[in-house]
């Protein structure tokens, strides 16, 4: 018998029986064992309550599991049919954290393209909930460290020191991050291209502005990456962004 | 037509001022060429893009409050980006800000203590194609036009962000349930899931839009292009390859992150051996700057990394 939604159910919860015949129906096949009751007692309420009282995230509580979402999402068509809108959703609802916690290694792959919550009928800010269920279990120490948020906050630094961000630095410092050694120089401390270790399809892809001589392209992303452009009159205002960044427990 | 003004306030982003100057170069082009004025935001700062908005919420915030403040003490009632990020993010904004009061009421208090003007009322913010479509129109190209694009097979990459975040001004009782707040849909909005603005505005320049749907809204792996390679690959395989078997000769962007995500993944599959992948991508300002009568530098064609002069030339654009 095919199982619905078979991603969900653990390897643990399928009951396999070879020949099993019950008033004389064959029955044998794949059983799920989700509709044995059981007793969940290690909900957490308070986790569901902390999504309601955020502004983007409050819009939870519309949401009435009709995987309008999933059925929309490109990660989960296209790359692992694990990551499941609509099921985190239930889950933090019912602050069942640790059957979220199972799945932290799917949870930060959204790519922020908005299909589902374009198409949500109850108009649920389906994206935005999801970032903050992500956002939420890693101010409580509920999962590990995932590359997106390294990422995020990487650049969200940038923005914070400058106001502006670069293309160079982010990529060559993303780069160094992770573990290439990137060769600087040594008075600004600036990553130089094509010296030291960088990957080959990025020194490819670097080497073909030099050859089609598009110098002032050149000079001006040198120039960019040597000077980090920069917000004129920043400094006030960084101040009042880094206290209100402090006070979500953004920076930590 | 004329819903947004002839005259708005420029907000070009981070990415055009460096990586992308190409789109800025020819967004400026064409918009000259169209009659239409852009007024630079002075001294912005950047969106916070599609990063800083999984870190922080009232940070975002914050960042395009002080942007919308800058294009209200200019004098401007409309801000356009050619960003799909920078439009969404500040769309995005516009849309808390409007429909819940207490965080407007907190980002001018932290505005004024940041010193900045507080906001004495919102903004709207356009993607530049909504503009040009709405200022300008088909007709207004096709006259303009000197040299069509005759033979070229476009493929019209919209983006995810450009259609999508209008569903920000169409929902039902969203903020929690105040009933009353409830923000009108963007009249000059391009439709949800069928964009057709720039296969609109580059028809009208000559060009032949091959069928790409549904790669045309497909995601090209945005945020994640460098934290997440196996996706973005993957994604931007299924959009090329599309283009390329409907008979595409090259991908017209309107995003200059997406760009540079098809740019950089196509010449990383191409170096795996991937077939099908080997289509060009040019902004559609350039190609539209090519359909005005001007030159190759002009629009910076030599900036782009895919490379999609070869192209041209065989039909005699370029």
């Amino acid at each position: 018998m095919a199982i619905h939604e078979r991603s969900l159910v653990e390897p643990e919860r399928i009951l396999r029986k070879e020949r099993l015949v019950v008033d004389g129906v064959d029955v044998s096949g794949d059983w799920n064992l989700i509709i044995l009751p059981r007793v969940i007692d290690d909900y957490d309420l308070d986790f569901a309550k902390e999504i309601i009282n955020s502004p983007d995230g409050k819009t939870i509580t519309q949401c009435y599991q009709c995987s309008y979402c999933t059925a929309s999402c490109p990660v989960h068509n296209y790359w692992d049919e694990r990551y499941n809108p609509r099921h985190f959703i239930y889950l933090a609802r019912l602050g069942l954290i640790d059957e979220l916690q199972k799945r932290a290694d799917v949870m930060w792959r959204c790519v922020s393209c908005h299909k589902c919550t374009h198409r949500c009928p109850k108009g649920v800010l389906v994206e935005e909930v999801l970032k903050v269920i992500l956002r939420t279990m890693a101010k409580k120490g509920l999962i590990d460290e995932y590359p997106s948020k390294k990422f995020d906050k990487f650049f969200t630094e940038s923005v914070l020191e400058y106001g502006r961000i670069e293309d160079g630095e982010l990529l060559f410092g993303w780069i160094e991050k992770q573990g290439y050694k990137v060769f600087k120089d040594p008075i600004l401390r600036k990553p130089i291209p094509f010296i030291g270790e960088t990957p080959e399809w990025l020194k490819q892809l670097t080497m073909k502005p030099l050859k089609s001589m598009n110098i002032s392209f050149l000079v001006l992303n040198a120039k960019h990456m040597l000077f980090h452009p920069r917000t004129k009159n920043w400094n006030k205002f960084k101040h009042v962004l880094r206290k209100v960044m402090q006070e979500e427990g953004a920076l930590n | 037509m004329g819903a947004i003004g002839k005259r708005v306030a420029y907000y070009p982003g981070c990415s055009l001022e460096g990586a992308a100057r190409a789109y800025d170069v020819s967004t400026r082009i064409v918009a000259r060429e169209l009659g239409l004025e852009l007024d630079y935001l002075e001294d912005y700062n950047c969106c916070g893009a599609m990063e800083s908005k999984n870190v922080t919420f009232m940070g975002t915030m914050l960042l395009n409050a002080r942007n919308m403040s800058l294009a209200r003490k200019q004098g401007h009632n409309a801000i356009v980006a050619p960003c799909n990020g920078c439009s969404f993010s500040l769309q995005r904004a516009e849309y808390f800000l409007e429909t819940d009061k207490a965080v407007f009421d907190k980002v001018n208090a932290l505005l004024r203590e940041g010193g900045v003007d507080p906001l004495d009322q919102i903004p709207q913010t356009y993607h530049i194609l909504e503009w040009f479509y709405h200022e300008a129109g088909p007709q207004k190209v096709k006259e303009k036009t000197k040299r069509p694009l005759r033979g070229l097979k476009v493929a019209n990459y919209y983006g995810c962000l450009y259609t999508r975040p209008h569903f920000y001004a169409r929902t039902y009782a969203h903020a929690g349930g105040q009933e009353e707040a409830r923000p009108r849909r963007r009249e000059t909005a391009d439709d949800d899931e069928h964009p057709y603005y720039m296969n609109a505005l580059l028809e009208a320049a000559g060009a032949t839009s091959v069928e790409f749907e549904p790669m045309h809204t497909q995601c090209c792996g945005g945020p994640h292009s460098l934290s997440d390679e196996m996706v973005s690959e993957k994604f931007v395989m299924m959009i090329l390859q599309t283009a390329k078997r409907n008979g595409a000769d090259i991908i017209a962007t309107e995003c200059p992150l997406c760009h540079a995500s098809l740019e950089m993944y196509r010449h990383r599959l191409m170096m795996k051996g991937v077939p099908d992948v080997d289509v060009p991508a040019a902004y559609f300002t350039q190609l539209l700057g090519l359909a005005f009568g001007y030159g190759v530098n002009d629009v910076k064609l030599k900036d782009n990394l895919s490379d999609p002069i070869p192209v041209l030339k065989r039909l005699g654009l370029a």
